[in-house]
């Protein structure tokens, strides 16, 4: 999920002219009395709450201790923080007086009921992908399922001009494209079903797709790879640098289970996307995210037994017997190897690491996360956890461990300045759940 | 020579066996057990460690064991279960003389009452201690039985017999069971506990046999019950503070402002000890474990700090170098004929060598931790891991202002001992801390660190041998000068015996030096490292100076050997002829050196030496008669080592160890006891050892310690010379034979003569390249 | 308030999120049979099972725990006899006993995992685990004999 997203109010210094103000402007649209809960029919309640799983709406509208979808979830933007806004139907703090209209332009322009520039730290620029169809569920869900609660927002803090809401539509003028998913004729109907969930409600570009200076996600970049939230959200081309390329099978495991046996598993902000989100998707669906991820990276079946990058990892994994040499190998062969050992062949579960991204990306931010704060059981497998050595490893050490990886295992350059980047990260504090 | 005093040796024996039948005769017929069996003792088979209640009526035999109406038999146990199976080896002694089914005998680790006489459970004593004394209460009981169902039956006790738990006449036969719940009161006097006939080795029927340890079953199953999981009911935690030295610091100042926001956090205790055992120390109180670790992270002290805070351990062996060099200093053993100035000035020909030895850690798994309570009887209880009460008793009644009869140690089972829990220090700032509470139960368990920096390591040492020749390069003198930081002189110095110039000095810190070899005139000087005294609390580490001095003796003897150019076996061997003080004696050194010459011979064999090996590959040798010379555990190890010439690495590829330790009574045992013995002379030898930095060790944790794991373990026979010789001593002797040897086997692989421990790549490159 | 599942049992704890899951387990649970030895994940004694696997709980905090299933020596086999105990006990493994309950737990995960392990698989699987008695040439051939026996009863089975 995104939490760290340029504002693009920096789009400001291009535009001074004058007549923006009016291009700027959206009415209000009018208040209505709240919907009853029993005025959708189910069937279109329980479409909505799959894509509202899909789209993680809930990971972003709730704050660490507050209640579902009532926003105030702090998003740490490099010019400041914005906080999400209470989507519950409360009718004062909440979503409760909107209209289907009024949800629809918000969600398709990034304009609220009141006529105000919504950041696009909400990635309406994905969601004006959606059918009506599929807006309407989400509506209807949040409508009718969604506890109401009071909640104030919390003021963005961002300093001036940026806090200036209309300055957003110069932004919108640049980068938004407005238009509704249009099926490629020549694929699938399964590819484009998958292409509309992931440029609309799933929006993976919105990590995977580097940015801009101004905070837009650049086309013809889509899916390189990006910066995301302090962790690295690898890309989801032929460049991602997994050993095993993945493919629709890998994708569909990893977005049922949270990990993928040969690739990775789903830590850091990708873990709520996956176990919040995605896996309520019906499997035809997530078929369908998997067959054209699949078809962005090209890989065809996988043979990983007979791939090298594998038979280095796990030649380079049997037990040596001086593994003292060097404390990166020593710490390893104490602390990591009970689990991530493999023999014969690589078992799910015991993540191996010569060919994981994490270890092969060209930052080693998500493995240094990963050594620092573990994965919770909520995240990557389910219901497995991996141990945090925050306190237990200083920073030289957790680098030397991560340069023996990178190392003994890949044939990548090394990483430069490792341990100053493990003393960044550590800085950032453990992650919060 | 002087007598080893720790405990007293022969007198510990006969003071055991006084003790215990004394005390059966005033109490015989008194009910089983203890005021508050439940608390007090340790039943290690037992669920959650409680004894079961005896059934009826009870025969007490003596002191170590009781009978009960159902024909069970609980054996009390004064040592400490550390993972030697010392209750099951000791009980089985017992059995096989009393004739009762295995299956009927439980066991009892007992608390500290003063019935119970010394307590201490170390040098490989456990054994070699009880053998006599459980054999002739077994005989005491036994002859008991006997004499009951005799009575009953209108027959001479001559015509009865005895097997599983029955006395049989003819066809006639009752079980224990039953003559017990009829009652028996019969007590014995010395004299006729002399008197008893033992069985001989041929008919003993569970010594020597395998049986599994009582203890076992419970430690697959989590059920064991250590010192770290005592409870107490009302308990609060302590988080202990460390002063910058481990002797001297006083506390300048404590803030707990930022510890009061912490959710359980009690207060902060500066402690006031009158025992001297922790000077400078704070303990943090806490609701829990992790409050008290919480708050402690938030607490501030700031300590003046003693003046050994800038001592590093290059310093203590400078100091150790000089004190060698004067001749005034330290204290000579005796040896018979110690004056070799007079050789040496004669010899055609000598050689000389240094060797040295690092820091060494227990890192025992159980990390240090003790609760201490008043109980409602107004008596202190410490419930601990402990190898030594009787130590550690006086200190904590100095600690706590209180007498003997107020204190009383509840003794759990240890998660490893290593000598560690020899010295009890760890149980007193518990004490206080709970002193200082008014009585309240108080638990400290100590995170890694602290524990490893209040550890009482193996101290440095510095060690200088010297040989001489006459012109046919016979041997005619040897001289042994070792220095080191001495354990029993800064815990229980008047354990120290004194040597020929009335130098008092530390048995543990020389023994091995005085060795079974015969070398004409001989010196063995020892002498306290005061430096090294004075910074830390030098410990007792299994076996203590023979992992110093056999890896001095061990690796001179082969470098004496190469200078003449003979074969390290054949020269070792031409001077264990067993004469004059080295000829041995009865009842525990029959044989004296011939048994050490045969273990060695045998080591030789098993490890094919004399035959060709690949490039780079060597096998070395090494022997010793483990600790004392008046308790000798003859060993002999050799290792087949390959040394990887690029980057230094020795891999152990082979170790055979031959052991001569009496009568093994129990054989499983035995071996557990010489593999791990053996893996811990390999761990000392290549991967532990830090040093002294800035007053205080080095490595605290494993992160940087870096011991023996599964991956290093080599391939390991062991064999054990059928003997029918007293029992003697296991957990150790096998520990100090395994450095020199492979010492000794670098040098035949490549060359390289290595003289520090432990022996690192980099010591072996440098080597190398010399 | 932390819930998880140990050994079968639901429970809920109040304590801070970053309590180590072993003092969870040991003081507010009061199943001891855990140990702890290092407190930095690198002997082995705290192991216990989450989710099936293998884990160091003196480094896992309780809120990395939420909802998992955790199984500790005492839950292992309610008879304590499962394949690896049998074994432990008839090669009269433990010496102090003190790290073996963690042993235990990872050589079960181990054979779970790599059910005939090589010699290799057992260096490199358990030398995570520290064992101060050195019992480690017993604890491979229980390793290899658990393998045998859980393999005859499973083709018995």
């Amino acid at each position: 999920m995104i939490k760290r997203i340029l504002t693009g109010g920096a789009a400001l210094a291009v535009l001074g002219i004058g007549g923006f103000a009016i291009y700027a402007w959206h009415p209000a649209i009018d208040e209505i009395a709240p919907p009853s809960a029993d005025s959708f029919p189910e069937a279109q309640i329980e479409k909505g709450r799959q894509l509202a799983s899909a789209g993680y709406c809930a990971s972003c509208h709730t704050s660490a201790d507050g209640a579902a979808y009532a926003g105030n979830y702090p998003m740490e933007t490099d010019f400041g923080t914005i906080y999400s806004t209470n989507i519950t139907p409360d009718p004062e703090t909440g979503i409760g007086t909107w209209s289907l209209a009024a949800f629809e332009r918000a969600m398709r322009e990034g304009i609220d009921r009141d006529g105000a520039h919504l950041f696009p730290a909400f990635p309406f620029d994905h969601f004006a992908k959606m059918t009506d169809e599929d807006i309407a569920a989400l509506y209807a869900y949040l409508m009718s399922s969604v506890e109401p609660v009071k909640a104030t927002h919390t003021e963005n803090d961002l300093p001036f001009p940026l806090n200036q809401r209309f300055l957003q539509a110069g932004w919108k003028m640049l980068y938004f494209d407005k238009g509704q998913y249009e099926p490629e004729t020549d694929q699938s109907e399964a590819w484009n079903r998958g292409a509309y969930l992931v440029e609309g409600v799933t929006h993976c570009g919105a990590c995977h797709t580097p940015r801009n200076a101004f905070g837009a996600e650049i086309a013809t970049q889509q899916f390189a790879g990006a910066a995301i939230d302090n962790w690295i959200a690898p890309a989801l081309t032929s460049d991602n640098p997994s050993a095993v390329a993945w493919n629709k099978d890998a994708f569909f495991q990893y977005m049922k289970t949270g990990t993928t046996t040969y690739q990775g598993s789903a830590a850091g902000p990708m873990a709520p996307v996956v176990h919040a989100g995605l896996k309520d998707l019906p499997d035809e669906d997530l078929l369908a995210i998997a067959t054209y991820l699949g078809d962005q990276v090209g890989a065809d079946d996988m043979a990983p037994m007979s791939n090298p990058a594998v038979e280095k990892s796990l030649a380079a994994g049997a037990p040596q017997a001086d593994y003292r040499k060097e404390e990166g190998e020593r710490l390893y062969a104490t602390a990591c190897a009970a689990c991530h050992y493999n023999s014969v062949q690589i078992a799910e579960g015991r993540p191996d690491l010569g060919i994981n991204s994490a270890v092969r990306l060209d930052d080693p931010t998500n493995l240094v996360h990963v050594i620092l704060d573990g994965v919770h059981a909520d995240q990557g497998m389910e219901g497995v956890v991996m141990p945090g050595y925050r306190s237990a490893l200083d920073d030289q050490q957790i680098a030397s461990i991560a340069a023996y990886l990178r190392d003994s295992r890949t044939d990548k350059a090394p990483w430069v300045d490792l341990e100053q980047t493990v003393t960044e990260i550590r800085a950032q504090g453990a992650l919060a759940h | 020579m002087a007598k080893l005093k720790l405990p007293p040796r022969g007198e510990a024996t006969a003071e055991m066996t006084r003790r215990g039948f004394l005390v059966s005769m005033t109490a015989a017929g008194a009910a089983f057990g203890f005021p508050r069996a439940g608390l007090a003792a340790m039943d290690p088979a037992a669920p959650d460690g409680v004894p079961a209640t005896p059934a009826g009526a009870v025969y007490e035999p003596s002191l170590w064991y009781a009978i009960d109406a159902e024909g069970k038999v609980n054996v009390n146990i004064i040592r400490a279960e550390m993972g030697q199976h010392v209750g099951t080896a000791i009980a089985r002694i017992l059995a096989d003389e009393l004739d009762v089914a295995w299956e009927d005998v439980s066991i009892t680790h007992v608390d500290s009452a003063a019935k119970w006489g010394l307590m201490v459970t170390g040098g490989s004593w456990s054994v070699w201690q009880s053998w006599p004394v459980y054999r002739q209460a077994g005989a005491a009981g036994r002859m008991a039985l006997i004499e009951a169902a005799a009575a009953k039956w209108g027959v001479a006790p001559s015509e009865c017999t005895t097997q599983d738990s029955r006395v049989i006449s003819g066809d006639r036969s009752v079980s224990y069971a039953e003559l017990v719940s009829e009652g028996i009161t019969r007590s014995f006097t010395e004299d006729e506990l002399k008197a008893l006939p033992l069985k001989p080795a041929s008919e003993l029927r569970l010594v020597g046999k395998d049986v599994t340890a009582l203890d076992i079953a419970n430690k697959t199953t989590g059920k064991t019950v250590y010192g770290i999981d005592a409870k107490i009911d009302g308990m609060v935690y302590a988080a202990p503070l460390l002063p910058p030295t481990r002797i001297g610091s006083t506390v300048a100042s404590v803030d707990d402002s930022a510890a009061k926001s912490v959710k359980g956090y009690l207060q902060t205790l500066t402690l006031d000890d009158p025992s001297g055992t922790v000077p400078g120390w704070v303990m943090v109180i806490g609701e829990t474990f992790m409050a008290a670790q919480r708050a402690a992270d938030k607490v501030k002290v700031t300590w003046k700090a003693g003046p050994t805070a800038t001592v590093d351990e290059a310093q203590i062996q400078d100091h150790g170098r000089a004190l060698i060099a004067d001749e005034s200093k330290g204290s000579i053993l005796d040896t018979g004929n110690s004056d070799t100035a007079p050789v040496f000035e004669a010899a055609a020909d000598q050689i000389s060598a240094e060797y040295t030895t690092a820091t060494v850690l227990h890192f025992q798994l159980e990390p240090l931790n003790a609760t201490a309570f008043q109980n409602e009887d107004g008596v202190w209880e410490i419930h601990t891991g402990n190898q030594w009460q009787s130590l550690i008793l006086p200190s904590l009644q100095a600690a706590l202002g209180v007498s003997a009869d107020e204190i009383v140690m509840r003794t759990y089972m240890l998660g490893g001992g290593f000598g560690r829990r020899l010295n009890g220090d760890y149980a007193v700032p518990v004490a206080l801390a709970s002193k200082a509470l008014g009585g309240k139960p108080v638990k400290m368990v100590m995170m890694r660190p602290e524990d490893v920096l209040f550890d009482s390591p193996r101290s440095s040492s510095v060690q200088a041998l010297k040989m001489a020749f006459d012109a046919d390069n016979t041997v005619i003198g040897m001289e042994h000068h070792a220095t080191a930081g001495w354990p029993t002189e800064v815990m229980v110095p008047s354990f120290m015996p004194k040597g020929t110039n009335g130098e008092p000095y530390d048995p543990f810190a020389i023994a091995g030096a005085d060795h079974w070899y015969s070398v004409g005139a001989q010196k063995v000087r020892a002498i306290s490292n005061d430096l090294a005294n004075t910074t830390f609390r030098p410990g007792w580490l299994r076996s203590v100076g023979p992992g110093w001095t056999n890896w001095a003796l061990e690796s001179f003897m082969d470098e004496a050997a190469h200078k003449l150019g003979r074969d390290p076996l054949d020269f070792r061997l031409s001077l264990l002829t067993a004469e004059g003080r080295n000829a041995g004696s009865a009842p525990n050194a029959v044989g004296g050196a011939k048994r050490q010459a045969a273990v060695l011979q045998r080591a030789a064999e098993l490890a094919g030496w004399g035959s060709d090996l690949p490039a780079d590959t060597g096998i070395g040798l090494a022997t010793s008669f483990g600790q004392e010379r008046d308790m000798p555990t003859w060993g002999a190890c050799a290792a087949r080592v390959k040394v990887d010439r690029a980057t230094g690495q020795v891999t152990v590829e082979k170790l055979h160890l031959v052991v001569d330790a009496g009568i093994i009574v129990d054989p499983d045992g035995a071996l557990a006891q010489t593999q791990g013995a053996a893996l811990w002379g390999l761990s000392m030898a290549l991967y532990e050892g830090t040093e002294i930095e800035a007053g205080n060790v080095r490595d605290r944790n494993l992160d940087t310690y870096t011991p023996l794991r599964m991956i290093d373990t080599p391939d390991m026979d062991v064999e054990f010379i059928e003997s029918s010789e007293v029992p003697v001593g296991l957990g150790e002797p096998a520990t100090t034979v395994v450095a020199p040897a492979i010492g000794n086997a670098i040098y035949n692989a490549v060359g390289v003569r290595l003289r520090h421990l432990p022996i690192t790549p980099e010591a072996v490159l440098a080597g190398l390249k010399a | 308030m932390t819930s998880f599942t140990i050994n079968g049992k639901v429970i809920e704890v109040d304590v801070e999120d970053d309590t180590p899951l072993l003092w969870v387990i040991r003081d507010e649970i009061g199943l001891q049979g855990t140990k702890f030895g290092c407190g930095i994940g690198m002997c082995g004694a705290c192991t216990v099972h989450v989710g099936g696997r293998a884990t160091r709980s003196c480094v896992t905090p309780v809120s990395a725990v939420a909802g998992a299933e955790i199984t500790t020596i005492e839950g292992l086999d309610p008879e304590g006899a499962h394949p690896v105990q049998t074994a432990w006990r008839e090669l009269r493994v433990p010496q102090c006993g003190y790290c073996q309950s963690g042993q235990i737990m990872q050589a079960a995960a181990l054979l779970q995992d790599i059910p005939e392990p090589t010699d290799d698989d057992i260096d490199a699987v358990m030398t995570g685990n520290l064992c101060r008695c050195m019992t480690y040439t017993r604890i491979r051939e229980a390793v290899r004999d658990a393998a045998t026996a859980m393999k005859e009863a499973a083709s018995n089975g």
